[in-house]
């Protein structure tokens, strides 16, 4: 596979506050990277050196293979932006915004927008300072997803919009995935990354603290379990990797690390299984021990 | 009573607490703009100077524009008469403006906004807001008008009276507070805030027009304008303090009406619908050039109507200006040269101001750029394939177009009205006074290109363009009377450019500034492109 999105080394300053330390990740054609992180980690910060709109210190950031800062517009052409504070020309209606955005951008699907506007239920006769945040989010996010692009980059797009437009989206983003497009996807609701991410980067104070697919960061943390046994089952405490544990009974619920989850398994077998259960860690448990830690 | 004005003293109180900057600057700027010219008209009185401006104001363009007099010979003409004439129909404009941005901003505006929402969750009554704007609307026009007519008093100038200095004062204060009245009822009928704002400017603007037409018409019929109560107390002369009865009663009338349409409408609604706009736009919207253009459409559109008004405002005194100049020393200080005729030498000299002012239009519209990246609303095209030089380029042309158009239009309006008032009389034609105004171009471009360059490497300090500007405006204005060293007043730029039509063209000085303007533009596309987008973060 080809790498759409290739970042290296990564730095950005602000005067004396360094925003971006170390930031490295690759986006793979047809593959949706999850970019999650506390606020103000540096999500921002990377996606506009990615867009051209501020300038790297040190590094290297590709996008289809060139130069983010000296061939932006090369680039530009084949992506759409959404940010996570869709602002508005007051003045200008929803539909006037929508057409510009789509001109401005080479070009988009009529048929698309009009779909798009009848699926998100958006008003485009209103002027936009009319609009209340969800709405110019879906202006933002109407224009970016009628537009034909390679990759689309998504910063918080789905803040301020209600369940079922969230909902909507991500069926609308599921299409593009479908259709073999790249999307770097920064968002805080962690069931919409889980849901449509092939690959999770969690950035923290402007480093990558982790990288890989859902699964393989699963394999990293811990599972929780519960275990119910014939004989006492307080000796499972003692062991290895096993940690908050609690006991009712014959009843136990802990969590583990997964590397030792065969050990735990053929102590329980000893004692006589009654009940079993594992639930893998969310992205949530993931998320929470990164920015704990 | 409770349930709607609850709390009302609070928001009060709050409001003062919140606003007191705002407000400190509101009476003391308008309070002495409004009274501390005494001192300059003293200077205009001297001499023949009340008996000319008397004439030159007797012009029913002038009537249209300051209001009338109740005086009828010239001889009775005082300092404090014409002080009334000149300046009170203006001021009391200026306080029904600040007044409507004020009242709209503290109560549809807030809806607008959310804010308040969160306020009415609170023990506070659902009119509070309305009433506590209103009254802190009337504390501060109370405060003004006595600060006024005490500043007007402690002049101690001949014919300037207690009386009529705190009826002037009086006067402006209750204009202010007409205003306040006309925009809370507007921000009741609107569907939104920028609606109610430009709907109670609308009524005023078309209020000043209607009295325009009735003070040359017949004076009387005047007093039926509710604007005409502000202005026509004649303080120094008639000293009539009725029509402030009148427009009290109207006050109260009005809200009498803005409460209860208040009481009868949902937070955040209007009476009026919102008007639908456009479902998909026009193509002369679809490009870089096309979103610009519409953005600043107001701020152009307005300004160009500014400097035609303002053309035709100075163009109107020709007739008048023989006996006006001659009869004042400083005046002819400032404006005439010797062995050149006085419209010509005014012309040289008014022109240059003229433009010193159309200049504020492109630097204003380079700044705009800039607030537009501030305000992100810009970051999407930032992903598109727009690109920075188009969106400097787009913004510099436009700055320029509106640069041009602005200096033909305050030539146009300065010359035509000139020619109008004077006919055959007027040694010059429409041309001269085309060549005088454009002349300046290079002056007009090196403000642009000093926006542009502040946008390009320090977007922060582009208001500073402004004050630069203001400083060479005071030089060139009143550079004559005070016979400035060479070297100071070449540091404002239109010194260098010989004034048309009492000195000859200067090509060289025309082509350098220039070519220095476009570099300095140039320069600033380098930064432009080079620099990090402000955004937030």
């Amino acid at each position: 596979m080809t790498e759409i999105v290739n970042i290296q080394g990564l730095q950005k300053n602000f005067g004396k506050f360094q925003a971006l330390r170390d930031v490295n990740f690759t986006v793979r054609a047809g593959e949706v990277v999850g970019f999650i992180g506390p606020n103000g980690s540096g999500k921002s910060t990377t996606i506009r050196i990615l867009l051209g709109i501020i300038k790297r210190d040190a590094g290297h950031a590709e996008i289809f293979g060139k130069d983010v800062w000296k061939e932006s517009l090369e680039i530009h052409k084949r992506i759409s932006y959404v940010p996570g504070d869709v602002t508005l020309w007051g003045n200008l209606t929803g539909g006037e915004i929508i057409d510009l955005f789509l001109k401005l951008h080479g070009g988009g699907d009529k048929q698309k927008r009009d779909y798009l506007i009848k699926r998100f239920e958006l008003d485009p006769k209103k002027k936009a300072k009319g609009y209340s945040k969800g709405n110019r989010q879906k202006v933002g996010l109407i224009a970016a997803l009628s537009a034909d692009s390679d990759l689309y980059i998504f910063d918080e797009p789905t803040s301020g919009l209600d369940p079922l437009m969230e909902a909507i989206f991500q069926e609308e983003v599921e299409k593009i995935k479908e259709a073999g497009k790249s999307i770097l996807l920064s968002s805080h609701i962690l069931s919409e990354v889980e849901r449509l991410a092939d690959k999770v980067v969690i950035i923290r104070q402007g480093e990558i603290v982790e990288t890989g697919t859902l699964d393989e960061l699963r394999h990293l943390t811990r599972s929780t379990i519960t275990l119910q046994t014939e004989e006492n089952v307080a000796e499972i405490a003692a062991m290895n990797g096993v940690f908050d544990f609690k006991q009712q009974d014959n009843q136990a619920t802990f969590s583990v690390e997964n590397q030792y989850l065969n050990d735990i398994l053929a102590k329980a077998s000893k004692l006589g299984v009654k009940k079993f259960e594992s639930v893998p860690p969310t992205l949530e448990d993931l998320f929470m021990r990164h920015y704990e830690g | 009573m409770k349930e709607k004005f609850a709390r009302w003293d609070t928001l009060f109180l709050l409001y003062l607490k919140r606003d007191w900057k705002k407000i400190m600057i509101w009476v003391l700027g308008l309070g002495l703009f409004s009274a501390a010219f005494v001192p300059a008209f003293e200077e205009i009185a001297k001499g023949q100077g009340l008996l000319a401006m008397y004439e030159t104001l007797q012009n029913p363009a002038m009537i249209a524009m300051v209001g009338p007099t109740p005086i009828e010979t010239a001889g009775d003409y005082t300092l404090g008469a014409m002080y009334a004439h000149e300046m009170l129909l203006f001021c009391g404009l200026f306080a029904m403006v600040i007044s409507v941005l004020h009242v709209v901003s503290h109560t549809r505006k807030e809806e607008d906004l959310g804010l308040t929402e969160l306020v009415r969750s609170f023990q506070i009554g659902r009119q509070a807001n309305s009433l506590a704007a209103m009254m802190e609307i009337l504390f501060i026009n109370v405060i003004l008008a006595l600060f006024i007519g005490g500043v007007m008093v402690s002049f101690g100038a001949d014919t300037i009276s207690a009386e009529g200095s705190f009826l002037l004062g009086a006067s402006i204060g209750i204009a202010g507070i007409l205003g306040a009245g006309i925009a809370l009822v507007m921000a009741q009928i609107m569907p939104a805030s920028s609606g109610a704002t430009g709907s109670a400017l609308g009524i005023i603007g078309l209020l000043y027009i209607i009295r325009a037409g009735t003070d040359v018409s017949n004076v009387d019929l005047s007093m039926f304008n509710p604007l005409g109560w502000t202005y026509l107390t004649y303080p120094f002369t008639e000293n009539n303090w009725f029509p402030l009865l009148f427009a009290l009663i109207f006050i109260f009338i009005l809200m009498v009406i803005a409460f209860s349409l208040e009481g009868g409408r949902d937070m955040g609604a209007g009476y009026l619908p919102e008007r639908e706009g456009r479902e998909h736009a026009k193509k002369s919207l679809l490009s870089v050039r096309g979103l610009f253009t519409r953005n600043n459409r107001g701020v152009i559109i307005s300004w160009l109507i500014a400097f035609v008004i303002m053309g035709a405002a100075y163009g109107s005194i020709y007739g008048d200006m023989q006996t006006f100049l001659e009869s004042n020393d400083m005046m002819k200080q400032m404006f005439t040269h010797s062995g050149i005729s006085i419209e010509e030498s005014f012309t040289g000299t008014i022109m240059m101001v003229m433009m010193a002012l159309v200049s504020i239009l492109p630097i204003a519209i380079v700044n705009k750029l800039f607030t537009e990246e501030s305000r992100l609303h810009l970051s999407q095209l930032y992903a598109s394939k727009v690109t920075r030089s188009q969106l400097y380029w787009t913004s510099v042309g436009l700055a320029i177009v509106a640069g041009l158009l602005g200096i033909l239009l305050a030539a146009v309006g300065l010359g035509a009205t000139a020619i109008g008032a004077m006919g055959d009389e007027l040694t010059m034609d429409i041309v001269d006074f085309l060549a005088a105004g454009f002349n300046f171009l290079p002056a007009v471009l090196f403000f642009t290109s000093l926006a542009a360059l502040a946008l390009g490497w320090a977007p922060r300090i582009g208001k500073v363009v402004y004050i630069y500007l203001a400083y060479s405006f005071l030089l060139n204005y009143f550079g004559g009377i005070l016979d400035l060293p060479d070297w100071l007043s070449k540091t404002a730029i239109q010194s260098w450019i010989p004034q048309m039509p009492i000195e000859e063209f200067d090509a060289a000085i025309f082509i350098t500034i220039t070519v220095i303007s476009i570099a300095l533009m140039i320069i600033g596309y380098l930064g432009y492109q080079r620099r990090d987008m402000v955004e937030g973060a």
